[in-house]
């Protein structure tokens, strides 16, 4: 069985390890020390840009790639660090602020050094009320004990941070919403280019980071990037393995829901498998796997055929899912996908910003369509087409072929698609809720065909049995290539 | 209507304490705009919810027109323009507590309280007529392990079942 390896969270049950004394006896700071003695700013950046770690918020973007677009003669630079942690699934993040909060700060700290940020916004989810109080507490600790203001530990650096709450809009979680939202806007996101690397906060170099990337940040820095980059997939097979430019290296903390017997944040290898992570969770609740949410509830989702997919960065992209924040949500055989839809479209259909017209109006419909199949009344309609064959009278002539057309099938993956279309990977909408939106709805519904077809046909939820209720891989559209060849698309 | 106008006639203005916390906040950030959120929450912990009054106030101190603020507090849930009661109760029914039953909360507190679920453009719909509960249904929680949860104002309580519900209930100070 796979082991779990602790190191973001290796100290979270230690007894008040969120005050500082408790903290600094275990190496707390010593890292921020080690950064400012023994680095110049630039090999900071660089080694983190070696060491090969991704954004764990879920975009998964390079850490190090970023750092580089931020034009470093540009004053002030600012870093908002995104604890508004909303993704469904997701809840890895609450239990750095509520419990090891030095931590966050200490990755803060090593962030400005090598980026020359002098201004910090941490930015907490406004139901977040304990996560704050005990960052807020850590970080006055942090002040008295010379960490932060002026002339940090003599060294002549300024760094201030500052707790910013929001207030309940999952949106604010995009980068450049809770930008906007941080300036005292509607958290509504804004066009990129030109990206907050360039013009972010205060229109100034902006650094937006998620907690647990940060938290990463004083491991990279104690105990150097050869040893970081040893964590991490390596399959045993070069044709399985991430490619070399682009390294799944570190740790991930996987937020695991659901039917599963132990749910809670599981501190893994980045690349095992779901079976193995099910395994590790305490194994299922119930009898079969139905399917699992790979990377929060915008992640297409995974049948029961795919279990054996690398739970990675590169993995799941290559199986057209995304590792996101790591939030991981496990069904089994009694679940009803249409209803989980259902409740996921709700959740869309409720948070879209209104900024765009076609998530605006879009989700909503998806959300309709998708509770009008769940109530029964979902559309359905017999078609038949001329067809030359042997009639029953026994002559040739037009046989009649009829076909089952389930129109509101059709309707939700069209609807669906004008938002984002999952299979072009284009969106119409200004950020990436649009893809959010209509990744889960297409994934379910193609997945999952024969349970939308049958609450159609039989008029109420029918909860088939696993293996009829899922598409083959084969017959499979997601497993398709369905992007148009370059050649072809400029024609 | 004419509550409205008794609203806005009646002025609002931060308690000493409040003030003090806003004068501290207020130089954390380049531009007053930005101090918005943090305002309205505080303002919103002192009054009970963001009235006309409320808005007029907080956009002279942010130097805004009123128009801006209400733009803001209309985008964020956790702003009421209503009058809630003593303990908003929000109920999470994201998918990780649907899949562990957060209906049967819901059911049960529905039935205990003897109240509907709260809209966000009518909040009396769950308040309860002595004004001490309102019941809502909010979106994850971020705390899909203990599922299912709730918020009592600003507490977080964990693994529900409808007997827990209950005890919570009965140690809630009136």
């Amino acid at each position: 069985m796979v082991q779990e390896r602790r190191i973001l969270y290796e100290h979270l049950d230690t007894p008040n390890i969120n005050t500082y004394d408790v903290f600094r006896q275990h190496d707390g700071y010593t890292r921020f020390e080690k950064a400012i003695a023994e680095y110049q700013p630039e090999e900071i950046a660089d080694m983190v840009k070696e060491a090969g770690l991704k954004g764990r918020g879920g975009a998964g973007f390079s850490t190090g790639e970023k750092w580089s677009f931020v034009p470093r003669d540009i004053e002030p630079r600012y870093l908002c660090c995104n604890a508004d942690e909303s993704e469904p699934g997701t809840f890895s993040n609450r239990y750095v602020l509520e419990k090891n909060p030095h931590l966050l700060i200490e990755g803060i700290l090593i962030c400005c050094y090598a980026m020359g940020i002098e201004t910090t916004y941490v930015y907490i989810r406004g139901e977040f009320t304990l996560g704050k109080k005990m960052l807020d507490a850590a970080i006055k600790e942090a002040y008295e004990q010379g960490y932060l203001g002026e002339n940090v530990r003599d060294t002549g650096l300024n760094i201030n941070i500052y707790t910013h709450p929001g207030a309940g809009a999952y949106i604010c979680g995009e980068e450049t919403g809770l930008i906007e939202s941080l300036e005292g806007k509607r958290g509504q996101p804004r066009n990129k280019p030109p990206f907050p690397a360039v013009q972010g906060v205060f229109m100034k170099p902006t650094v937006v980071q998620n907690v647990e990337t940060l938290c990463n940040l004083p491991f990279i820095v104690g105990n150097g990037v050869e040893w970081y980059t040893q964590m991490g997939p390596t399959y045993g097979d070069a044709r399985f393995d991430p490619p070399k430019a682009d390294p799944n290296t570190g740790t991930k903390l996987y937020c695991i829901s659901g039917d599963v017997n132990e749910p809670g944040v599981y501190e893994l290898d980045l690349g095992l498998t779901c079976t193995e992570l099910i395994e590790v969770a305490g194994g299922l609740r119930g009898e079969e796997v139905k399917a699992v949410i790979p990377g929060g509830s915008s992640a297409p989702i995974l049948t029961h055929y795919e279990l054996d997919t690398r739970l990675d960065f590169t993995s799941l992209t290559l199986a057209k899912s995304m590792l996101g924040s790591g939030g991981i949500i496990v069904m089994n055989e009694t679940r009803n996908i249409v209803d989980c839809l259902l409740n996921i479209m709700k959740f869309y259909a409720h948070e879209s910003c209104g900024q765009c017209t076609p998530c605006r109006w879009g989700t909503p419909w998806v959300r309709d369509i998708v509770q009008r199949i769940a109530d029964g009344d979902g559309r359905q309609t017999t078609i038949t087409r001329p067809k030359f064959g042997v009639t029953e009278s026994g002559r040739w002539g037009d046989t009649g072929e009829t076909e089952e057309i389930y129109e509101d099938l059709d309707l939700l993956e069209n609807v669906a698609n004008n938002i984002a279309n999952v299979d072009t990977m284009t969106w119409n909408t200004i950020c990436v809720f649009g893809i959010a939106v209509s990744w889960p709805a297409v994934s379910y519904m193609r997945k999952f065909r024969p349970e939308f077809e049958a609450a159609i046909r039989e008029g109420k939820l029918v909860t088939l049995p696993v293996a009829e209720a899922t598409v083959p891989p084969e017959e499979n559209y997601a497993y398709q290539q369905r992007i148009i060849p370059k050649e072809f698309a400029d024609l | 209507m004419s509550d409205e106008i008794i609203q806005i006639e009646t002025p609002f203005q931060f308690n000493e304490e409040n003030k003090r916390e806003f004068d501290e906040l207020i130089g954390r950030y380049p531009v007053k705009e930005a101090a918005m959120l943090p305002t309205l929450h505080l303002a919103q912990k002192q009054a009970g919810y963001i009235s006309p009054a409320v808005m007029k106030y907080v956009a002279e101190l942010l130097e805004l027109t009123v128009m801006k603020v209400k733009d803001v507090v209309t985008f964020y849930p956790m702003f009421f323009e209503e009058p809630v009661g003593k303990y908003v109760i929000r109920v999470c029914h994201t998918l990780p507590c649907a899949l562990r039953d957060c209906k049967v909360v819901l059911e049960h507190l529905k039935a205990k309280l003897g109240t509907d679920i709260a809209l966000e453009t009518n909040l009396a719909k769950g308040t309860t007529d002595d004004g001490k509960f309102t019941l809502m249904k909010v979106e994850c929680l971020a705390s899909c392990d203990v599922a299912p949860v709730i918020m009592v104002n600003d507490d977080l309580y964990k693994n529900l079942t409808p007997e827990k519900v209950d005890e919570i209930l009965a140690q809630l100070p009136n």
